[in-house]
């Protein structure tokens, strides 16, 4: 047995046209994927947002107290800038600020567009104002509670807290990373489909030769699904430790489920391509013209080519996400990476595993024949 | 050593195999002969149980012959008409890979695959892979891979198709070597001049039917034709052919592009009574051959067409 693990192993690895599509290819994918989204994660820090102030009314309260409020938030969410009331209109008209504040009795802000920056200007004014009243209010009807009421609005506490969800990403495009594994797991058919080509009797002088040994063919059938798979799985290791390490994308989750997904789907590829092997009538070209067909169509509708694929279909054909294997195992990609969901996690694993069993059966009973209607 | 009877193989309606009756000695080298599309190979690929057949049955060293037949299948060497190498491996890695098929013991498969290579010549490219061998080179590969474990039986199915000469030459004396190391080889082809050279025993096949068999002596035997008697730029009218034509023991004339063949029967002196006679004619003539019958008479006598029609 390890006479044959040995051979099959060397003629695998040598076979480069192969290899390429099964571990070169994706891996190119993948980079040009980096080059186009980045790590495009979310949450990024954001700019401060030029503006200018404007003191209209030097003497006023409230505009002393405005003009200090802008004072405490310039350099992390504004970036303020004293200027003239021409000035600022210039400097509004030329994009150099993104808005006007005007401290005076009652503050007020001039902007020139409607966009995320000059929202966040407009919410700026807002709480002032809406913190300037509520203390206002307090000091006309509760003035003993006033020191009390400055006090807490001092003591400001962020509501908020993020925490790590046992490191997962929220990245938004790392669907396309996600199917773009997928589809590596399936171009295992490649593999299987050149094993298949070697070991029938009525498709190469090879398999003849193969079929007229002593070594029993399941023996033989055997040690070429394991060496397969085997390579598989590490072409695919491959590219998921170089999505991870060498592009820096997080995949998230738990490296245990991430592993046992990738067997199932390098063995639903080589099984696949040794189904596709045996198919007599065709070619050897149009064997592996199939391969790609049967790679590529399933990642395109699992999201390789255009991120929102799988929700479009999720729409409308959803049995289709449950049957085609890159959409099932990159939806189980994204329970380990993305979001907790145990349930739909163990579902797509016991259909990734079915899919396996089945495609593992099939392989096994086209392959082990040994005797031929025509040769 | 192999017993085939009335093995029938049909496609369809075409019958390929028609009550297909042979019997091969141990020890022999048998020919089978017969044009493309005769049956010779799907008649080898039944005898291997790559193929299903509808009728018969074929025993190989005394028992019958299955796709399970494993005992059977460790003592019988294939070469294919078409190169089984993998094209990945050099050339020691495939005839290992193949002898590892057959042979556990690591010592004595290192031991096979030198004299394997020794044997076809190829110690001068073990490190080279298939893709930069000459197709002579190639061919030599395709046999040590098939017989580097000693087989008992060694079927050679066109092995040299498409091969230079010299390379045939050496293909040919390898394989009457492996016969007196004692291998029983069973060789097909559709070339009467190699299967007239180191065939003991040969069958004509055509249509799936063995139309006649025996040694090479036997089956010329069997035909009329003694001699065949060939005369180049000749200047003939049909008066001449007439009496040529009636000239004893000749029983066949063709005259074409001043080229004069005489088939004649078993008789001494065709040959003097053939030139007396046109010396006598005073007609011109050139260059004379005289040729003993050729397996392609056999098979033209039995069949009424050439072996490579």
């Amino acid at each position: 047995m390890g006479h044959l693990i040995k051979y099959r192993m060397l003629q695998t690895i040598r076979k480069k046209s192969q290899m390429f599509w099964a571990l070169a290819f994706p891996i190119i994918l993948g980079t040009f994927f980096y080059i186009s989204f980045g790590s495009g994660e979310m949450g990024e820090d954001m700019e401060a947002v030029p503006t200018a102030l404007v003191i209209q009314d030097k003497d006023s309260d409230t505009a002393k107290a405005f003009t200090e409020y802008m004072d405490r938030l310039d350099g992390s969410a504004v970036q303020i800038t004293y200027m003239t009331d021409e000035e600022a209109e210039k400097a509004l008209r030329q994009d150099k600020v993104e808005g006007i504040f005007y401290c005076t009795e009652e503050p007020a802000l001039t902007v020139a567009g409607s966009g995320i920056s000059q929202s966040i200007l407009k919410s700026l004014l807002d709480s002032y104002c809406k913190n300037a009243s509520m203390i206002m209010s307090v000091a006309r009807e509760h003035p003993q509670g006033l020191s009390a009421a400055a006090e807490a609005m001092e003591d400001w506490q962020e509501m908020t807290e993020s925490f790590s969800v046992k490191g997962r990403t929220m990245d938004s495009n790392i669907s396309y990373f996600f199917a773009l594994i997928a589809y590596a797991c399936l171009s295992g058919a490649f593999l299987g489909a050149q094993s298949s080509v070697d070991s029938q009797a009525d498709i190469s002088a090879l398999g003849a030769r193969r079929s007229v040994t002593p070594t029993h063919k399941i023996q033989l059938i055997l040690t070429d699904m394991l060496v397969l798979f085997f390579i598989h799985f590490c072409n695919v290791g491959i590219l998921t430790g170089y999505i991870r390490f060498g592009l820096g994308i997080r995949l998230g989750g738990d490296v245990c489920a991430i592993l046992l997904t990738i067997c199932m789907g390098s063995m639903i590829g080589i099984s696949i391509g040794m189904v596709l092997g045996c198919i007599r009538r065709l070619s050897f070209g149009g064997k592996m013209g199939m391969c790609v067909c049967f790679t590529l169509i399933p990642g395109f509708l699992a999201g390789l080519m255009f991120g929102q694929m799988k929700d479009v279909i999720e729409h409308h054909c959803p049995l289709v996400n449950r049957l085609n294997p890159a959409a099932v195992l990159s939806d189980a990609f994204y329970c380990i990476g993305v979001y907790d969901n145990p349930e739909r996690l163990m579902r797509n694993l016991l259909i990734l595993g079915m899919m396996s069993a089945v495609a593992v059966l099939a392989a096994w009973l086209l392959v082990r024949r040994e005797c031929y209607d025509s040769i | 050593m192999i017993e085939i009877r009335n093995l029938v193989k049909r496609y369809g309606s075409l019958i390929a195999l028609d009550h297909l009756n042979l019997t091969i000695q141990e020890g022999e080298v048998f020919g089978l002969l017969g044009p493309n599309g005769s049956g010779k190979t799907t008649a080898i690929n039944c005898m291997l149980a790559h193929l299903k057949y509808d009728k018969g049955e074929i025993t190989i060293m005394g028992k019958p012959m299955r796709p399970d037949s494993y005992e059977v299948k460790k003592n019988i060497g294939v070469v294919m008409q078409n190169v089984a190498v993998f094209e990945q491996m050099t050339v020691r890695e495939n005839i290992d890979y193949f002898c590892g098929l057959y042979k556990r013991d690591k010592v004595e498969r290192k031991r096979l695959v030198e004299e394997a290579i020794e044997f076809v010549e190829l110690g001068n490219y073990t490190k080279m892979r298939p893709g930069k061998l000459s197709g002579g080179l190639l061919r030599r590969l395709n046999i040590a891979c098939g017989i580097v474990h000693r087989p008992r039986l060694i079927i050679l199915d066109e092995p040299t198709v498409a091969v230079d000469p010299q390379s045939r030459n050496k293909i040919l004396e390898g394989i009457l070597e492996l016969n007196r190391q004692g291998s029983t080889v069973i060789y097909t082809s559709h070339y009467m001049e190699e299967v007239e050279y180191i065939c003991s025993r040969i069958a004509i096949i055509d249509h799936g039917r063995v139309l006649a068999s025996g040694t090479k002596e036997e089956l010329k035997n069997m035909i009329k034709t003694g001699e065949t008697i060939t005369i180049e730029a000749i200047v003939l009218d049909q008066v001449h052919l007439r009496e040529i034509r009636s000239l004893p023991h000749v029983f066949d004339v063709s005259y074409e592009e001043q080229i004069l063949q005489i088939r004649c029967g078993k008789a001494k002196h065709n040959l003097v009574r053939v030139l007396n006679y046109l010396q006598g004619k005073d007609i011109v003539f050139g260059k004379v051959f005289s040729e003993l019958p050729t397996l392609n008479d056999v098979f033209l006598e039995i069949t009424g067409k050439a072996l490579r029609d």
